[in-house]
């Protein structure tokens, strides 16, 4: 390698860690965000003050050390008005959690470093809020003056962040063979440990290879520590969180020396006759070993981060490999070969697990995206003069990564629209006698291949009647129109459509809830609202569990393809020309005495082809109940990688997307819970049918060849 | 350059200038290397080093280490600056380890 290529690379390991810290600390800053606000509602608990200090304080140790100085000397301010908080010379109020949480935004901003590494901080903002957190805690700014390059030290703290008695602690720290060349400085997390109390450091070099065998960009030397402090093992581990994964760390009490160390803390500078001992034990394995340590072994690491780019682009490979496998599947079946169909099916059975898998992968907990909204109630309910808590329910539920990342707006719009209309202001709830203090409830849930995503407020309610006027004013209804509930509720997701005669900076103008219909069906979602007057109003999305690749069941009409989610299939049964004239020739079938209306998918999609003797009908569970779905055959499972239909099909209900057959033709994938509610909107009397929601007509299904179907995709 | 290696008859010196940190330890230890290769008398001229990283460290421990095995002279010279001695002492390093051998 070059000398311009080594630099290259260690620059771009540099960058790497300096990206992992970045990452690290929106973490952190999240964690203290749910902190903070909790901190709000249950006053000066030591325990979440304590979270908030240590917090603040890794953010600042571990910004000087990457290079974010100003983010460092920031933090330290604040940290510094909790350390005062933490030792009882400042009480924790509305004002200080909100100047935090305005804190907390400026840090993020200077996390985001825009063109050119400048900081996205607004350098007013951040002067303001020191001032007024310098005016909270009557101390000067620390840490002013920009340090230099050569001067990369943590900024001074104002004191250890005390949680405990005095003890003393053996602290052993081995850099990993790459900590170096990620840009970390060992020497400045020395410094850093020595702010949480007194510090004695022995340096190892028993690992240091001879001069010709060592590599110069590498950490050889391990330290053996004593500290004595009140900080806590969370505390000390703290210092190194950032390094954890790539060094050997153990941070130990010394059992009996605590009280005597506390009165004389003087003497813990002196060379400790335990740390000689153990700095002895620390070095016998490595010069044993030949300068190789422990963590050089390869399972060091139980997790890794991976760029969210890169697993897209695995999962789109697992998409084309699916779908050649298709292809080799209808090969094999085609040919009278069982050596090649044996192969196909091989390859069928492990692109099968490695699609479970990839997509297993794409999972994640929504938590992050529920705890966020947290501040978002908050600052609204303070600028609207409401007393509003968050409540969350079923965090851990898993989502595809692509759901989720769009699930952010809808839910800030539902959210700001509970909080602004839906919560009473304090007076109304006061005659109503309701809780002064309102609840908006967000919760999620699996409902087969969906998720159930709602938000709930135990406020007034909708007021149908002036959503009705509302929309007759605007013209969306005739005046005498008899309209259902959830047909009025519907008319709130309009563009433009909105009840509130006054417009507030938090809503009002009727973009929020239609920003809301778009995206959820962007994702082929639904949107459920129930609501009682006085009680509350529950918006809940239903969503498809991933976006990607579906297990499927593939069904034939005439020449048509069709698939069907596996997941809300529930059998298979026949039925046959007597049976029909059985029920008088009525959609229904008598499934073991339970009697399942049926849709015929060729009446439905005006498929002309004779109707087979035999034809299959599916059954399918949907939330309106038990239907079943009348195809010609049941072609079998397939595993189904979805593409979008494209915007002109937009309004196409029924049908979620499309796939490619091995053959190369195209099958539209259904949406039974659409497609059953169409039916049954088609089969109330004074309908017209909706030639829009028809996909027959628009994908070519109406007597041609299947192939017509590739302009669909 | 922060690093350079000047020779004569009996002598080879390696003058560390500025901040000696990781971008220069490639550098460091080729010079040391050839230095001691040389079997002349080893001095490190430390006075204009404001800064000495890990990696720095470590390579004058070594190239110590191996000129006491070999018996060649090895020394700082003239003693590092106090600035950089206490900045040793406090990472654990006692600045005699580095002294001559």
């Amino acid at each position: 390698m070059s000398e311009r290529e080594e630099k290259m690379t260690m620059a771009s390991n540099a960058d790497q860690f300096k990206q992992s810290f970045r990452e690290e600390a929106r973490e952190i800053l999240v964690d203290l965000e749910a902190a903070l606000l909790e901190l709000n509602n249950h006053g000066g608990d030591a325990e979440l003050v304590g979270r908030v200090f240590r917090g603040l304080h890794t953010i600042k140790g571990s910004g000087a050390m990457f290079g974010f100085e100003d983010l460092a000397e920031f933090t330290h301010n604040l940290e510094t008005a909790f350390d005062e908080v933490r030792n009882g010379r400042l009480e924790i109020n509305p004002e200080l959690i909100d100047l935090t949480l305005a804190a907390l935004d400026q840090i993020r901003a200077m996390l985001d470093e825009g063109a050119g590494g400048a900081s996205l901080a607004d350098e007013a903002a951040c002067v303001e809020i020191l001032a007024k957190v310098r005016r909270m805690t009557g101390k000067a700014n620390h840490g002013t003056g920009r340090r230099t390059g050569g001067d990369k030290a943590a900024a001074p703290a104002s004191s250890a962040p005390a949680s405990g008695p005095l003890r003393e602690w053996t602290i052993r720290f081995a850099p990993g063979a790459d900590l170096l060349l990620n840009g970390a400085n060992p020497l400045l997390l020395l410094r850093e440990l020595r702010q949480l109390g007194g510090l004695s450091v022995k340096a190892s070099m028993a690992a240091v290879p001879p001069l010709g065998e060592l590599d110069p960009e590498r950490c050889y030397v391990a330290w053996e520590m004593a500290l004595v402090t009140e900080a806590s093992r969370d505390a000390i581990r703290d210092v190194f969180i950032f390094v954890e994964d790539h060094c050997e760390l153990s941070i130990e009490p010394v059992p009996d020396a605590a009280l005597q160390r506390a009165s004389n803390p003087a003497s813990a500078f002196a060379p400790a006759a335990s740390v000689d001992r153990t700095a002895r034990a620390l070095e016998d394995p490595r010069s044993q070993s030949g300068g190789r340590r422990t963590y050089d072994k390869p399972d060091n690491a139980s997790s890794l981060r991976v760029p969210a780019a890169k697993l897209d682009q695995f999962v789109d490979l697992v998409g084309e490999l699916v779908t050649v496998q298709a292809r080799l599947s209808e090969l094999a079946a085609r040919r009278d070969d069982s050596e090649i169909a044996e192969v196909s099916e091989e390859i069928e059975r492990l692109t099968s697990s490695l699609r479970e898998n990839s997509m297993n992968i794409r999972m994640l907990p929504i938590r992050a995206t529920f705890e966020k909204f947290r501040r978002l109630v908050h600052d609204l309910a303070r600028d609207l003069g409401k007393d509003v808590v968050l409540t969350i329910e079923g965090a851990d539920t898993e989502l595809d990564k692509t759901v989720i990342d769009q699930l952010s707006d809808p839910l800030m719009h539902l959210i700001r629209n509970s909080v602004d209309h839906g919560i009473e202001p304090p007076e109304v709830r006061a005659a109503r006698q309701k809780r002064p203090t309102a609840t908006i409830h967000l919760s999620a849930r699996h409902s087969g291949a969906s998720v159930l995503i709602a938000v709930s407020d135990d406020g007034g309610g909708i007021d149908a009647e002036a959503v009705r006027l509302r929309a007759v004013e605007r013209g969306l209804v005739v005046a005498d129109a008899q309209i259902s509930e959830q047909e009025t509720y519907a008319l709130l997701f309009q563009p433009g459509f909105s009840t509130a005669r006054q417009v507030t900076d938090v809503s009002g103008r009727g973009v929020g809830l239609d920003v809301v219909r778009q995206r959820v069906d962007s994702l082929r979602g639904a949107i459920d609202v129930t609501s009682k007057p006085g009680e509350g109003t529950s918006v809940t999305l239903r969503l498809p569990l991933t976006l990607a690749i579906i297990d499927g069941l593939l069904v034939s009409v005439g020449n048509a393809c069709f698939v069907l989610p596996l997941a809300n299939t529930l059998e298979c049964i026949e039925l046959t020309r007597e049976d029909v004239e059985r029920a008088n020739n009525k959609h229904v079938v008598n499934v073991r005495g339970v009697v399942v209306p049926y849709i015929r998918l060729r009446e439905h999609f005006n498929i002309s082809t004779p109707r087979p003797e035999i034809e299959q009908i599916m059954l399918v569970e949907t939330e309106g109940g038990r239907y079943g779905f009348v195809v010609d055959r049941v072609l079998g499972n397939c595993q189904t990688v979805i593409k979008n239909l494209g915007r002109f099909y937009r309004h196409v209900q029924v049908v979620s997307g499309a796939t490619i057959l091995g053959n190369g033709t195209v099958a539209l994938i259904l949406d039974p819970e659409r497609l059953a509610a169409d039916a049954v909107r088609l089969a109330t009397p004074g309908r017209r049918p909706n030639r829009a929601a028809h996909p027959g007509a628009g994908a070519g299904q109406e007597g041609k060849k299947e192939g017509s179907c590739r302009n669909v995709v | 350059m922060p690093v350079t290696l000047e020779e004569n008859d009996a002598l080879s010196r390696i003058r560390l200038e500025g901040a000696i940190e990781i971008d220069c330890a490639a550098e460091l230890k080729a010079l040391l290397v050839q230095a001691l290769s040389s079997g002349k008398e080893t001095r490190i001229a430390i006075e204009a080093a404001t800064h000495l990283d890990v990696t720095a460290i470590q390579l004058l421990w070594a190239a110590k280490r191996e000129a006491a095995r070999s018996g060649a002279r090895f020394a700082l010279s003239p003693p590092a600056p106090e600035g950089i001695a206490a900045a040793l002492r406090e990472a654990g390093f006692e600045i005699e380890m580095l002294k001559g051998a």
